[in-house]
């Protein structure tokens, strides 16, 4: 393989990269400059690449180890983030006026519930451990199998297969606690919410059948929930989907009152 | 001590030690269930017979452990032994728990036992519960919870 054809390659999944970078990081920023420093990187390693993965792989592993280097020095956030925001946002009249005005004057300033979902899920699993977070991301949204996932991780296939199992339950027990969308008694209505704001003129339960995990929650089980949840995430792209600029603005500002709220502002 | 692998406890006894023992079969990879014994604050998530345990399941470490056999107590122990995927021993001046992996032709044979004693023993003997119904839940428990695992999908 040439360096043109690593080029080539890395250009097929880069938004793929890119969009995992970002649901590890939750940071616009972060993940512009790992997939930089990645293809940075790949670039001036590639004499090492013995193709004993896919390029994609060994790619992903390089992404995933400047991702890693970065958040393990950070705190995890704690499980109720979207509570937290929430209550904080209730009172920042600034960040409504910036929200209302994307969603009025950018092309990818929509609301969408099924965006807001994927969004939260961004949120919720940063408080999953680190090692955990990136397993799950790697097999439910971006479809690496567990062989794949050990190499990225530098892990036994057993240990990977561990963290996937543990992260999976958790997710799934969050989610049944929290969202009201899949369980009566959840807690949370934020994208209904939100919906409610940004779209006043839309019916939340019009939108909410077109959304499979929500028109089929009581007939599904948790793990058949959460499996839909994952195919939200895995047909959005972050970057490019309609209510992209809306969610990234939504997503900086969870960052910046998690980074206060856990002492980490600069 | 002989241990049956059938998963259910045996307990020896003498003047001055009592040891517990409990095998059984774990149709699991030996990393398997080492990712299991060896992440103290996911134990509680799978396993019956533990309430909490704090600190990092690594050599030299201390842990704290609270169990279901005296929930008002918290054992301090210290990781005697750490060798991944075989031998794992934590405890205290008073005794030591040995968990062992063995590679077999259907998995992995996973053996533990405690042994407690000393000169004080006879004293304190008759305040300390049996193990044997703990020992066969946490075996079943990680027989169960592995051989999950080990089925998930690839």
């Amino acid at each position: 393989m040439t360096t043109d054809q690593l080029t080539t390659e890395f250009e097929s999944f880069q938004r793929e990269l890119k969009s995992f970078i970002l649901r590890m990081t939750a940071s616009v920023q972060d993940a512009e400059d790992i997939v930089q420093e990645t293809y940075l990187k790949a670039h001036a390693k590639f004499d090492t690449f013995r193709g004993e993965s896919t390029l994609k792989t060994w790619v992903f592993t390089i992404a995933s180890n400047l991702a890693r280097d970065l958040l393990r020095a950070k705190k995890r956030w704690p499980e109720n983030v979207t509570d937290i925001c929430k209550d904080a946002v209730l009172n920042d009249r600034e960040f409504f006026q910036e929200a209302l005005h994307i969603r009025q004057t950018s092309p990818q300033g929509n609301f969408e519930i099924k965006e807001h979902i994927a969004f939260c899920f961004t949120c919720i699993s940063r408080s999953l451990p680190l090692e955990q977070q990136i397993t799950l991301l790697l097999k439910e949204v971006y479809g690496f199998k567990v062989q794949e996932i050990a190499t990225i991780m530098d892990q036994s296939e057993a240990m990977a297969k561990y963290y996937l199992h543990v992260s999976r339950g958790r997710m799934i027990d969050i989610f049944d606690q929290r969202c009201a969308l899949i369980n009566k008694q959840g807690i949370c209505h934020q994208c209904t919410e939100l919906n409610g704001i940004f779209n006043p003129k839309q019916k939340a339960q019009e939108e909410l059948v077109k959304i499979e995990m929500a028109r089929d929650a009581a007939d599904k089980n948790k793990e058949e929930l959460f499996d839909l949840r994952m195919k939200i995430l895995q047909e959005l792209d972050p970057f490019e989907s309609g209510a992209a600029i809306l969610q990234l603005h939504h997503l900086k500002h969870n960052r910046k009152l998690m980074e206060k709220h856990l002492g980490e502002s600069e | 001590m002989s241990t049956a692998s059938n998963g259910k406890a045996v307990t020896s006894k003498s003047t001055f030690s009592r040891e517990t023992s409990v095998s059984v079969n774990i149709e699991a990879d030996a990393a398997i269930i080492w990712a299991l014994l060896t992440n103290a604050a996911d134990f509680p998530r799978w396993n019956s017979t533990v309430i909490s345990i704090s600190g990092k399941i690594q050599n030299g470490e201390t842990i704290e452990l609270k169990s279901t056999l005296d929930e008002k107590r918290t054992f301090k122990l210290k990781i005697k032994e750490f060798v991944p995927n075989q031998r794992l021993v934590w405890g205290d001046p008073m005794g030591s728990r040995i968990y062992s992996l063995e590679k077999t032709g259907k998995g992995t044979q996973f053996t533990m036992s405690e042994k407690i004693g000393g000169p004080l023993f006879p004293l304190f003997a008759s305040m300390i519960p049996s193990f044997d119904e703990s020992f066969d839940r946490f075996a079943a428990d990680l027989k169960k919870e592995a051989e999950t695992i080990q089925r998930s999908k690839n």
